[in-house]
């Protein structure tokens, strides 16, 4: 073992959104932080006293473990390909292991731990930081962890499929959680924020889905004791994730629909760069300018999103029959 | 320059780089840790969420911050220095600022403009940060990790946090160590050549390491217990509010409010 000179070496060249998973002091207006740290501090609260009736005595040395887990498993680069690479954000896969409460509480402490000795984001953020990565990243990837499992059913299999699905999930929403939170802070405009880092957080997703559910599957295989109970999916579960799931496509149906009409951000920077009309292909699209031959927009609005479901839904049961 | 690695068994991995100057005499390390928090939290705090082109209260709130790294006896080259690796994430967050913020054409980079705004803008979203940073680097400069903590116990921060934060602190470095262990071990056996295979790796090397740390942790639980740990760690020293302290502290929020407002409502 050797003294380090410095924090712990963090790796580089990762994607944008990774860097600003930790909004740094400098970033957030005085209402945001105000804000930010309000609602973190009632989350908080919160899970504070759900964890302690949860854990008990077991709270310190399983929360310590994780805490100090996170932080040394935020220092691994994991390569996405095509020069590109990730570390673990470890909401979901904290909270399927100890429960959505202390999940929060973990994400949390780790995030207290990267301000206060390493910098690793901001003292004044530490509201707007707990409340992307511990509240949205933990409490809701956990959230949209038991949709998922209540969709796919019960199973270790499924287990980690829900959670690798969840872990992408929950990033894609700390990554919007960031640009909105910059947005309102008259940083920087919404619509080139979200672009940016929602959209290197999708990149980030990718790597956080298949981290979480590859550990999950090994800790499922080694020591299922450490994973929290979480019981079977019943048929009424199943009934609300399914209506959730129809409410989720209708929105998904009006937003294509409704974007269909206005230009995006590409859009508007290629019209601006004067790069219009340059482009060309080979291909031929069904649904050129998101209207299809017969019916218009709603219908390729509908089949779009059917067919972008009916991918995930082959993929998701793809990989966990594979994981068997 | 009490608590400085030398060597040696001094030399087993620690956070003494961290608070290398929190054992050097000064009236900052005689005052009590909350009040440290406190005062560096209100700086940062202060200093982040000013108004952009606010130049003169951010000059303003960069006193106080220089004013102790002196009075700590923090070197300035120490204070840069440890700065640095924040500021180029920082760096790094910010220069995308430069052309996403809308406004008059400066310069071309290529197919892309930079705009005054989006200069000016990064500027002063980087003296934020440079100001904020300096006050986090003299309080963890100053302040030992437990120390820390017994002033984030006394601002009532729940206490599963800070006994999850105690025994992490216990557990991180070696944790990393091993992390690092498991990494050389496997190079050594030629794991890990390609993307896919160091995937495989990394996975591998975490779930290890989780594995790891439960068992670490689970240990260093009993033991802990068996010395009559309750769930509670408290304090060793007792900490004094002397009246300078409290004046002192007292003045600096009020200067940090006072800056603030101003700054806020276009006076200063």
């Amino acid at each position: 073992m050797r003294a380090r000179s410095g924090a712990p070496r963090r790796g580089f060249g990762l994607p944008a959104g990774t860097l600003m998973a930790h909004i740094p002091d400098g970033f957030l207006s005085a209402p945001v932080v105000a804000g930010t740290a309000a609602a973190s501090a009632a989350c908080l609260a919160v899970a504070a006293r759900r964890s302690r009736r949860r854990l008990a005595e077991r709270e310190a040395p399983l929360l310590g473990a994780l805490t100090a887990f996170v932080f040394a498993a935020q220092m691994l680069n994991f390569p996405l390909g095509a020069g590109t690479s990730a570390h673990l954000l470890g909401g979901v896969l904290v909270a399927t292991l100890v429960g959505p409460w202390s999940g929060m509480l973990v994400l949390f402490a780790v995030v207290l731990v990267q301000a206060l000795l390493f910098q690793d984001g901001g003292i004044a953020a530490l509201g707007a930081n707990t409340l992307n990565l511990a509240v949205i990243g933990a409490g809701g990837g956990f959230l949209l962890y038991r949709w998922v499992f209540a969709l796919v059913g019960d199973g270790a299999r499924r287990r980690a499929v829900a959670a690798a699905l969840a872990g992408f999930g929950s990033t894609v929403m700390v990554g919007i959680a960031v640009a909105l939170e910059l947005a309102a802070s008259g940083i920087v405009p919404l619509r080139p924020a979200v672009l940016v880092i929602g959209g290197a957080h999708v990149l980030v997703g990718i790597g956080e889905a298949m981290l979480t559910g590859s550990v999950l599957t090994l800790v499922i295989r080694s020591r299922p004791d450490l994973m929290t109970v979480v019981a079977p999916p019943t048929r009424a579960a199943r009934g609300v994730a399914l209506v959730t799931l129809g409410v989720a496509l209708t929105v998904a149906v009006g937003g294509v629909y409704l974007a269909s009409t206005r230009p995006d951000v590409l859009t508007a920077a290629a019209t601006r760069f004067g790069l219009t009309g340059r482009e060309t292909s080979t291909v031929t699209p069904p649904f050129a300018g998101y209207a299809a031959p017969r019916g218009g927009p709603w219908v390729a609005a509908v089949v779009g999103v059917m067919v972008l479901f009916v991918l995930a839904w082959a993929v998701s049961r793809l990989a966990a029959r594979r994981r068997s | 320059m009490g608590g400085e690695p030398t060597g040696g068994a001094a030399a087993i991995v620690s956070f003494h780089h961290l608070d290398q100057y929190a054992t050097v005499p000064s009236p900052i390390t005689a005052a009590p840790p909350v009040a440290r928090l406190v005062g560096a939290a209100s700086v940062a705090a202060g200093a982040a969420t000013l108004p952009l082109g606010a130049w003169g209260p951010l000059a303003v709130l960069a006193i106080p911050v220089l004013a102790s790294a002196a009075i700590a006896r923090l070197p300035l080259s120490r204070l840069l220095a440890r700065m640095t690796g924040p500021l180029a994430f920082v760096l790094l967050a910010s220069i995308g600022l430069l052309v996403l913020v809308p406004g008059e054409p400066a310069a071309h980079l290529g197919p892309v403009a930079v705009t005054r705004e989006g200069i000016a803008r990064c500027g002063f979203v980087l003296g934020r940060a440079i100001v904020a940073l300096g006050a986090a680097v003299v309080l963890v400069s100053t302040t030992s990790f437990p120390d820390l903590l017994h002033a984030l116990r006394v601002l009532r921060l729940p206490l599963v946090v800070t006994a999850a934060l105690g025994l992490a602190y216990r557990l991180l470095y070696l944790l990393v160590d091993e992390l690092e262990r498991l990494q050389r071990a496997a190079r050594s056996r030629n794991a890990g050549g390609g993307d896919a295979g160091r995937r495989r790796l990394m996975i591998g090397v975490a779930a290890a390491v989780l594995g790891r740390a439960y068992a670490r942790a689970e240990r260093t639980h009993r033991a802990m217990v068996a010395r009559g740990y309750s769930g509670d760690l408290p304090s060793l020293q007792a900490w004094v509010w002397s009246p300078q302290t409290v004046l002192v502290l007292a003045t600096l929020v009020a200067l940090v409010a006072a800056t603030s407002a101003a700054a806020h409502l276009g006076v200063l």
